[in-house]
């Protein structure tokens, strides 16, 4: 790292190195980690360019450290690893992580017994796969519009609009732990609320859906306001 | 192969149907076509339509059976884990798998001559392995075979947790527990019902002052008086236990002791007196009476037991063989014993416990049905029945 010149002062008062402090503190050289399995088991002749070039690439550049996260098992989903980290609580993630597979493993034994007492023309609709009702779930309590405040001749309005795909994943999850966290009772298991409330997203019922058509009638409401948007 | 041939069919026609049947072995091969046999020949290879378990033989290794389940409900009222409970509730059927430690068990109860003094067995091995079913499937032979099953589901919880202790009205010193006496009075009870109207009392007992057992009746009423009035529990169950024990040379029936968790009876118990001095095994009555029940002063029955590092206290948990976990004492006291090592699954198991989940839809996850997924999940439980189960939990 050169030392950055700086006229008039002296040259006990120069910094000595200028460190990077927030966001990545590694040389923009380095390469992300490759953990997907298939990659590596293909054949040269099967590589698209870009896989080629990267492979090339990786001979004579450093690799980052691979963050705990993540995982190269079949069975990881980032979005699953997402709610994980949120419901985590003063960085334990051994119970987040158990508290996880509960809840997953409650909705599967939920809809099985279900599955297995239906009868057999009503047996495909049941759907057993807890994954495939966690995503379902999250989607349907995804909002697709959002409300900003935007202060404009000193007073605050409720401003609607377009919210990144980012933002909606995370105020789903978010409302969707909120409300097990806090409008349950006491004593329930957090599997236990969480499977419920899980269950009745994928069937678009429940306080988070509510919450879902309160906002979007809140900016439908609001709708005058919206050329008070400037991005 | 035409005995596997006979378990295929078997299993086609309860699959044919939609919602699971429980049946023992069945004579209909004739209404079967032979075209379905190839279909179901990779999926129904794990299972086998022999539900007494007198007939399992090393042909029958790595299946499951299946046991009906209101004998499931007769015959365990208490002492299945809790997760096979679920199981049972989830899949509406439990299946239990055979596996060699049990087979040799069986053998040896087979083979045994009930005129010498009682042989004990001790199951151990490592966590999760799978040493209480194992004791389950022996009881369920047992129980078939007619015999009188005294099951203690786990010696552990009458060593820890107790929230009642009374002073003992027979002995001063020793101490009383009504709550587990009475929970287990009513267990034995549903498990061991037409034994309590054959065996009679051959001595009188006093219950207190006025309440008394005259001799010659059934022990149903010793039970009874333990179940009315919750005080006299612990000593009933030291009375029902005397009596069996004393009359089980007679012949007139075969006695299976089975305790889970037998290192409890010598370990240290984390009760304490009223004046917060700890209180040690042989001081509490329950634990006294069954002690004495493992001696092997008495014949014709037979004495399995199954070593537990899970629910113990005050043991590392990488303790597992009977020398660590019993200490001087225990072992001494079950000295010689036959011991009856249990190991993680076998490659025949592990395949057998897979495609039964993947058949009762257990494994949802689309990666789990993949040759990934099963190598994924053979790796990370290392054959480990109990990390097998609740790793295939959440997927």
């Amino acid at each position: 790292m050169k030392l950055p010149t700086v006229r008039g002062l002296p040259a006990s008062l120069v910094p000595c190195r200028i460190i990077p402090v927030r966001w990545s503190r590694y040389n923009p050289s380095y390469l992300e980690p490759e953990v997907k399995k298939e990659l590596y088991q293909k054949p040269s002749e099967e590589l698209t360019e870009e896989e080629r070039e990267q492979m090339e690439l990786k001979v004579v550049r450093p690799i980052k450290a691979a963050p705990p996260a993540l995982s190269s098992s079949v069975f990881s989903d980032p979005m699953i690893s997402k709610f994980t980290n949120m419901m985590m609580k003063s960085g334990n993630k051994v119970l987040a992580r158990s508290l996880m597979s509960q809840t997953l493993e409650t909705i599967k034994r939920k809809q099985l017994e279900k599955y297995h007492k239906a009868p057999e023309n009503e047996k495909e609709t049941i759907e057993c796969n807890p994954y495939v009702i966690f995503h379902q779930a999250l989607k349907n309590c995804q909002p697709i519009i959002g409300l900003s405040n935007i202060t404009k001749g000193g007073k605050t309005y409720q401003v609607p609009v377009p919210l990144t795909d980012n933002r909606k994943r995370f105020l789903a999850m978010k409302w969707l732990i909120t409300e097990c966290r806090e409008n349950k009772h006491r004593r329930t298991m957090m599997p236990e609320k969480l499977s419920q409330e899980l269950l009745l997203a994928f069937n678009n019922e429940g306080p988070v859906i509510k919450k879902k058509h309160v906002l979007h009638k809140m900016a439908e409401a609001n709708r005058a306001y919206a050329h008070f948007r400037w991005w | 192969m035409l005995r596997s041939l006979k378990g295929l069919v078997c299993r086609s026609l309860r699959l044919d149907r939609g919602c699971a049947l429980h049946t023992a072995a069945r004579d209909g091969l004739s209404s079967v076509s032979s075209q379905d046999v190839p279909a179901e020949r990779p999926r129904a290879v794990f299972h086998t339509s022999e539900s007494d378990p007198a007939k399992h033989t090393e042909q029958h290794e790595a299946r499951l059976y299946n046991i009906p389940l209101e004998e499931v409900k007769a015959v365990f009222p208490h002492g299945l884990p809790h997760r096979f409970q679920q199981q049972i509730q989830t899949f509406n059927e439990a299946r239990v798998m055979v596996r060699k430690p049990a087979l040799e068990l069986l053998a040896y109860l087979r083979g045994s001559n009930f005129a010498h003094p009682a042989v004990r067995y001790v199951i151990y091995g490592e966590r999760g392995t799978g040493k209480t079913m194992t004791l389950c499937h022996v009881l369920h032979y047992c129980s078939r075979q007619g015999w009188l099953v005294l099951h203690i589901p786990d010696a552990h919880l009458w060593v820890k947790n107790c929230k009642e202790l009374l002073q003992s009205s027979y002995k001063k010193d020793r101490l009383d527990q009504p709550l587990q006496a009475s929970a287990w009075l009513k267990n034995f009870k549903t498990s061991n019902e037409r034994f309590l109207q054959e065996i009679k009392t051959q001595k009188k007992y006093m219950w207190g002052k006025q309440e008394s057992t005259e001799e010659g009746r059934p022990l149903g009423e010793v039970v009874e008086q333990g179940l009315a009035r919750v005080r006299s529990a612990t000593d009933a169950v030291g009375v029902v236990l005397r009596e069996i024990k004393q009359q089980s040379h007679r012949g007139s029936f075969r006695l299976l002791v089975a305790v889970d968790g037998v290192n409890a009876l010598w370990g240290r118990t984390t009760l304490r007196k009223e004046d917060k001095s700890p209180v040690s095994p042989e001081e509490l009555t329950l634990v006294h009476n069954l002690r004495k029940m493992l001696r092997n002063d008495w014949s014709g029955g037979a004495i399995v037991t199954t070593l537990s590092q899970t629910g113990s206290l005050f043991k590392p948990s990488s303790a597992y063989t009977p020398q660590e976990l019993l200490g001087k004492e225990g072992f001494d006291a079950l000295d010689p014993f036959v011991p009856i090592s249990v190991p993680n699954y076998s490659p025949r198991e592990f395949e057998s416990c897979y495609g039964y989940y993947l058949e009762r839809k257990w494994l949802q996850h689309e990666k789990a049905h993949t040759e990934d997924g099963k190598a994924e999940l053979r790796f990370l439980s290392g054959s480990n029945p109990r990390q097998l189960d609740r790793l295939a939990g959440p997927l």
